[in-house]
């Protein structure tokens, strides 16, 4: 795949991310160590590498769910820590490993970020929620079954669409296809990047997941204690892994999804 | 009868009753439950504590001096909240600067309200109407402080995925707690509301029989236990409100991050 493709540009770019937690005998522990890296937009950036490595907690720091202790992270060339991150979890839509649904029912749920910003919510046959739920291929015709009795892999549909109505410009999937059978992963990740390029949108996917970061990822960064070791497109990391790190991870069993 | 005046119970009379508790002591050295030596303890405690505190509310009513009052009553607050903050499991961030303030908000201002415009007493800080009526609205709204900052606290942590993913949809801090905050509210008032519903008919309350065990027309008693009543619920929602108001914002940071991760 071609790595630079007419005008693509940066969306967004993380510049000297560093992050430190206060440990249990009051040292400091490093959970991110000096970041940097860039996405595109309508590219998947998959963030592979082992548990515990500062995977979710490097993709909490871009819609502003945590700060970082050092660094920056830009959107169009503007620092996030200066826009309200009300206004920022908008623009910038996360879908969380478990989808935790909203009682009620799939509209209901779609509803939500609207009557937080106390916008009057769209109706079941209107334009946007037409629009997320066939974005995130679930059946407009269980618009009105209550969300929690759905699938889980139905659920993490929901939440996808539920993030995709407000039109954001960049999405982040932390772990979207742990927690369902490789069918219905399958199929979800058929859809993520089905969206990625008709919506131009900027994906970041943390996954430990190599096939689906190797099905879908068009970049690829290796994560490990806290450091990126080894970042290019996905053929190169995953077919012609540099570092010994990259080499071993690729040789677990457990990170080939199984 | 004797002509509304209460009988005194005289020291040898109160002997008579503690063999009461010396009969219950010997059942349970009988039966070998291994608690004589608790139950001994517990009854002497009771006795001193009981003795202790008459003799303070006698000094109180003679010298009848509104800044020991009110001294007595800030007292008697603090070591409720120091009570709760002891017992408490889980507690809330800034746990003894919100539950204090709501608590002497809450307290301070329906005592005040009640001793001045139902009760309506003179002089405002007589201590034989004060000092009762404020323990009593104190006592209950510490249970319902205990309820409110205990459940906040283990709703915020159970509802950790909901309260993110609302935050991730845009709400403020406020939005994401809104059901936490609820039914942290609706626990600390419950035992109040079924104390309330089931007066008079399940029990006799405390104040209401000891009124009439003094002599008290049993038709005044009733009138000042209903008073009462509804000074304790107005104290209670007060300050269950006030922790939740400002509980639930030290769960977040300025920039709606749920903290604690």
């Amino acid at each position: 795949m071609a790595v630079t493709e007419g005008d693509e540009k940066t969306m967004l770019r993380l510049e000297k991310i560093s992050v430190t937690r206060d440990g249990n005998d009051g040292a400091q522990l490093l959970l991110l160590d000096d970041i940097s890296f860039s996405a595109q937009s309508g590219k998947i950036t998959a963030v592979i590498g082992p548990s515990g490595g500062g995977k979710s907690t490097l993709i909490r720091l871009i819609n502003r769910l945590a700060e970082p202790g050092s660094g920056s992270v830009l959107i169009e060339g503007r620092d996030i820590a200066g826009i309200d991150p009300l206004q920022l979890r908008r623009m910038v839509a996360l879908v969380p490993q478990k989808p935790f649904m909203f009682e009620g029912s799939v509209l209901d749920n779609l509803q939500r970020s609207f009557l937080y910003r106390k916008e009057a919510p769209p109706g079941a046959g209107s334009e946007e929620v037409r629009h997320a739920l066939t974005l995130a291929r679930f059946d407009h015709a269980m618009v009105q079954r209550d969300a929690r009795s759905l699938s889980l892999g139905e659920q993490q549909r929901v939440s996808l669409a539920r993030a995709l109505i407000t039109r954001p410009r960049v999405l982040l999937l932390d772990e979207p296809t742990s927690a369902l059978d490789r069918r219905t992963a399958d199929s979800l990740a058929a859809t993520f990047q089905e969206i990625c390029r008709s919506q131009g949108l900027t994906v970041i996917l943390v996954t430990h997941d190599l096939r689906l970061a190797a099905r879908v990822a068009d970049y690829c960064l290796y994560l490990e204690a806290g450091r990126i070791l080894e970042q290019g497109s996905v053929e190169d990391l995953l077919g012609h892994p540099k570092c010994a790190e990259l080499r071993r991870f690729l040789a677990e069993p457990s990170a080939k999804g199984e | 009868m004797n002509d509304g005046t209460l009988v005194n119970l005289e020291l040898l009379d109160l002997s008579l009753a503690y063999g009461l508790v010396l009969l219950a002591i010997a059942l349970a050295r009988l039966s070998r439950i291994g608690q004589e030596g608790q139950m001994l303890w517990a009854s002497v405690r009771m006795v001193l504590q009981l003795f202790a505190v008459g003799y303070l509310l006698h000094f109180l009513f003679a010298v009848r001096s509104p800044l020991l009052v009110v001294a007595v009553l800030l007292v008697m607050g603090a070591f409720a909240l120091q009570v709760m903050g002891a017992r408490i499991k889980r507690r809330m961030p800034h746990f003894y600067r919100v539950v204090g303030t709501a608590l002497f908000i809450g307290c301070g201002g329906v005592t005040f309200l009640f001793c001045a415009l139902v009760v309506n007493y003179s002089p405002w800080y007589d201590p034989r109407y004060l000092i009762p009526l404020a323990g009593m609205i104190i006592g209950n709204s510490m249970n319902g402080a205990s309820l409110a900052a205990e459940r906040l606290a283990a709703e915020m942590r159970e509802r950790r995925d909901e309260i993110e993913t609302a935050l991730c949809l845009g709400a403020s801090g406020r939005q994401a707690s809104e059901a936490a905050v609820r039914n942290a509210f609706r626990a600390a008032l419950m035992p109040t509301v079924n104390t309330m519903a089931a007066m008079g008919i399940v029990s006799l309350p405390g104040m209401m029989t000891g009124q009439i065990l003094s002599g008290t027309e049993p038709i005044i008693a009733v009138r000042y236990q209903i008073a009462i009543m509804c000074a304790i619920t107005g104290a209670v929602a007060i300050t269950a409100y006030l922790i939740l108001l400002q509980g639930y914002r030290h769960y977040f940071s300025k920039a709606h991050q749920l903290e604690g991760n």
